[in-house]
């Protein structure tokens, strides 16, 4: 179905200043040469712009309609006091109700159909304020304490932390209507206003309350507790960008402690409801058509506060540089967990990852990539250090290279960040990106392969002989850009199971599809080793009779062959579970026990239907992408026998099982053996372990799997189907343990009674 | 509860607009929290109303409709769209609405189509499952697509060899092609995607 959700903000059309003039007779005569329904629309007219447009005097459409016989007066106010004294109940009421909305708001939806249906809201922030005294919910303030202290320093509090949530999630990288609606209205969330001026209320607030003697304890803690939270909730989200000086997350602990006794004091509260109301949004400055108030319930609002304090907590765990792969994994980690954090998270992050080219507003961008080339292809090579020496000899080799590693910093600075940073996108949003950036790497790769014969002939490397006998070399930057390149692929993939693209009868090729991937970067990992190795050789042989940093050069070339073989274990364990799903999947397809999405009745063919999910792929020069002849005879595993295949499901799982345990085993992180490390990153490492098991708890199902298969075709006797049946288990569902692998539930058909 | 009788299947007529329309609009906007508005019929119907088709009952009122539109996508392949489909509820069940998506593909075939899309909401297993079994794939999810924050799987059905490979120019509408901008710089995206 067609969206009806399009932004509705005139795009500018680029032209000459016009002069008005009169047409509406012109019009009226062109019109009335019109039949009803003829459409006139020039080449700029759009589905876009279609679906864009309001109907004027529609009442579903037309906020500012107002009906026959309805009265202007009361089609735009509300009958409703806003100095009328409240019970405490009714303020509590009204505070969660604010926090509700306030949470929906950060969850996506409007303003005009959250806080902005607050009359309390309306009137404290419309005419604007230009005084913080000025910023309250009538002239003549409520005689009532609760009402013009308490519950007015409640909502300024608010609405202050949405000022910096809105200026923070508006100055990165979001998707409008999709992660978040930054919308004012032509309202102004009180970002002129010192922070200090909401304290000083709230603490007045809090004062005043704490001398009451007529207010039920219940009552008074409860309202106590929430003006806490605003005070802690404010403080913690001023601190911003700052965190990475501060390294407080007191303010979000106390959030989180404050929560506690909110969560419990709901229930004490009477709701308003008479004090929300949607004839705000006919005043609106908005071109939308009338939208239903959200309702979020106080358990998912809450909810989703104590995750966004967590995230925040736990994302300071991340600002520690360690490494580039340490910070890679640590971004990756926090932001895919689900639920996925939320936008303001997201943003921040996103400033923290990067900004003003230094990596969590210490490391230089160039040290990141130079640490990670360092790390996977260039241990003490001289590329990576020829701009130290500042030769300025411009006939020097050494000078030479320096120039060529800069133009190539300047290059692939930005998509290598990208690489990390598009994790902050939404999960959707990530795939797709993935899905261009994977072509944006392939014409690195080959830019980066230009360079790398350049800079082999400055280097003198000298070459491998292959047993074929052609001279080989290591094409460092290249093979580097081929490793990005394969990762994409492997996660586009991945992802694809996340997001549940995949309709069963795919899943025997997409395993296949991705176990094929992982060996090709196994055997690109093993080439790039290789060349190591030589490096290392001849290093060790020049160090004999050239001594000089050989300790330093050592433990570049350890760190280096460590990384490598962490990363080859990470994806032998993916390769041989994709291997074990392949396989076993190919035997229930082949005995139609598998479901099918599509029907016989289907208007497209598989060789259609592959080259719709090869598409991002088929722009790729390398890896080539598979023909479907050849990937059909290889996905469907031709020529092999039920109990060949199951026997290498059952092999495959194993090993990946122990795969997995060796994954597990060196950790999330590679350790600092200077051990200087200053905070150890235990949420994150939790979440990643967590994430392990998970794979793991789905091999052991995948190998039950197999024996039930196993003993179901050693049982049936010739020619009859297998009695079973097999459910492909949806994401978030207990039995699909891991988002990335679809375990089949396979049990026996019960018999037709 | 009396048997519906089978209903019979016409084409639209730009001629009885005023008699379809009205009905058209009803029984689609009976599942939308907020209508389409009467531009977005006519941008459909006046310029590919031969792709809309209609079910009608023995009273010869409106029981299901299917809207769409074929035209090259950004310079590339000739791409159907179905935009719209609905069948009154009672009349749910039956496979009309698989016999209007049918006369809809049957009709952009004759006219050389190379592809169709569609998305639909990720709840809506109904329409999932009907398109897919007609042969469409999940091409990708699209985050909070609908007014309601609900997400949408693009689908795509390919009916010729080789529409993959053929190169599109730059969509305006599309997200930002590198997907992140300069890390000096901040912009945002503020457009959804449509077609």
């Amino acid at each position: 179905m067609l969206p009806n959700n399009e932004v509705r903000v005139p795009r500018p059309r680029i032209g000459q200043p016009a002069v008005p003039r009169d047409i509406t007779a012109e019009f009226t005569e062109a019109a009335s040469k019109l039949n009803t329904g003829q459409l006139v629309k020039d080449e700029t007219f759009t589905l876009f712009e279609a679906v864009g447009a309001l109907e004027i005097m529609d009442s579903k459409m037309d906020s500012g309609y107002i009906a026959p016989g309805e009265n202007l007066e009361e089609a735009l106010e509300d009958n409703y006091d806003v100095r009328q004294p409240l019970a405490p109940e009714q303020i509590v009421g009204l505070m969660d109700q604010l926090l509700c909305h306030e949470v929906a708001w950060h969850k996506g939806h409007p303003l005009s159909q959250t806080l902005f249906t607050s009359i309390y809201l309306d009137r404290l922030l419309w005419p604007v304020p230009k005084t913080i005294e000025d910023a309250r919910f009538d002239r003549v303030p409520s005689e009532s304490p609760l009402v013009g202290l308490v519950l007015r320093a409640y909502c300024l509090a608010l609405v202050k932390a949405c000022d910096i949530v809105h200026a923070r999630v508006a100055t990165e990288y979001y998707y409008e209507e999709e992660d978040f609606v930054s919308h004012l209205y032509n309202r102004n969330l009180l970002s002129a206003f010192d922070m200090s001026h909401f304290h000083r209320l709230l603490d007045q607030a809090t004062a005043w309350l704490a001398e009451q003697t007529d207010i039920d304890q219940k009552l008074k803690d409860a309202i106590r507790c929430r003006l806490a939270f605003r005070h802690q909730f404010l403080s913690a989200l001023d601190q911003d960008l700052q965190v990475l000086e501060t390294r407080s997350t007191v303010n979000f602990e106390s959030c989180l402690s404050e929560l506690v006794p909110l969560k419990e004091s709901v229930p004490l509260g009477k709701p308003m409801p008479e004090a929300f109301s949607l004839k705000i949004q006919r005043k609106l400055a908005s071109t939308v058509p009338p939208r239903p108030m959200v309702n979020l319930s106080s358990e998912d609002a809450l909810a989703h506060l104590e995750r966004l304090c967590k995230d925040a907590i736990d994302m300071q765990q991340m600002l520690d540089y360690t490494g580039p792969s340490n910070f890679k994994t640590a971004v990756w980690t926090l932001l895919s967990r689900k639920p996925q954090p939320s936008i303001y998270i997201r943003c921040l992050l996103q400033a923290l990852i990067v900004s003003n080219f230094n990596i969590l507003g210490t490391v230089p961008v160039k040290d990141f990539l130079y640490g990670e080339l360092a790390e996977l292809v260039l241990p003490a090579s001289l590329l990576l250090e020829a701009n130290i020496d500042e030769v300025e000899v411009p006939s020097d080799p050494r000078f030479q290279i320096a120039q060529k590693m800069d133009g190539f910093l300047k290059r692939f600075s930005q998509p290598f960040v990208d690489t990390v940073r598009c994790a902050c996108l939404n999960r959707c949003r990530l795939r797709r990106t993935l899905c261009h950036t994977i072509v944006d790497w392939d014409n690195l790769q080959m830019e980066a392969e230009e360079l790398d014969l350049e800079l082999r002939v400055l280097s003198a490397e000298p070459p491998l002989q292959f047993p074929g006998g052609e001279p080989t070399w290591s094409f460092p930057l290249s093979s580097w850009a081929y490793h990005q390149k394969l990762v994409q692929f492997r996660l586009i993939l991945q992802m694809g199971f996340e997001l549940s693209i995949y309709s069963p009868e795919e899943l025997p090729g997409m395993y296949w599809y991705l176990s094929h991937i992982c060996s090709t970067h196994l055997g690109h990992i093993d080439r790039i080793r290789t060349f190591t190795v030589a490096a290392r050789k001849r290093d060790l042989m020049a160090a004999g009779s050239r001594p000089g940093n050989s300790a330093q050069k050592a433990s570049a070339f350890h760190r280096s062959f460590h990384a490598l073989e962490r990363l080859t274990t990470h994806i032998i364990a993916v390769d041989a579970f994709a291997i074990a799903l392949h396989a076993l999947y190919v035997v229930l397809a082949r005995h139609k026990i598998l479901p099918t999405a599509s029907s016989a009745q289907a208007y497209s063919t598989d060789r259609l239907r592959y080259e719709i999910r090869m598409k991002p792929f088929i722009p790729i020069t390398l890896p080539e992408l598979v023909p479907y002849d050849e990937y059909q005879r290889e996905a469907a595993l031709e020529g092999d026998s039920d109990a060949t295949i199951l026997e290498r499901a059952s092999k495959a799982v194993a090993e990946a099982r122990k795969a997995w345990e060796a994954n597990l085993a060196n950790g999330a992180f590679i350790e600092d053996p200077s051990g200087t490390k200053s905070t150890s990153p235990k949420a994150i490492k939790e979440d990643w372990n967590r994430d392990a098991k998970d794979t793991m708890r789905a091999c052991i199902g995948t190998s039950l799997t197999i024996e039930t298969v196993k003993k179901a075709l050693a049982a049936s006797t010739d020619g009859k189907p297998l009695n079973l049946e097999v459910t492909v288990p949806e994401v978030g569902t207990k039995a699909r343990w891991h988002d990335w692998w679809v375990v089949p539930q396979v049990s026996e058909k019960k018999s037709k009674a | 509860m009396n048997a519906l009788s089978s209903p019979h299947y016409v084409r639209y007529d730009n001629s009885r607009e005023n008699e379809y329309v009205a009905a058209m609009r009803q029984l689609i906007s009976k599942d939308l929290s907020e209508p389409y508005s009467i531009y977005v019929y006519r941008y459909f119907l006046y310029q590919w109303g031969d792709l809309c088709f209609l079910a009608m009952d023995d009273k010869n009122e409106m029981v299901g409709v299917v809207v769409s539109k074929l035209e090259p996508h950004r310079d590339g392949p000739l791409r159907g769209y179905i935009a719209m489909l609905a069948v009154r509820e009672e009349y749910r069940g039956q496979g009309i609405a698989t016999k209007l998506v049918r006369m809809a593909i049957d009709a952009m075939i004759e006219r050389d189509a190379d592809e169709i899309v569609l998305e639909t909401e990720i709840t809506n297993t109904g329409a999932m499952k009907l398109y897919e079994r007609l042969g469409f794939l999940r091409s990708k999810q699209l985050h909070r697509y609908y007014l309601n924050g609900n997400s949408a799987y693009r689908l795509v059905l390919y009916l010729k060899e080789g529409v993959g490979a053929v190169r599109t120019g730059l969509d305006p509408y599309g997200p930002i092609p590198t997907g992140l901008p300069e890390a000096c710089g901040h912009s945002h995206a503020n457009m959804g995607s449509l077609m």
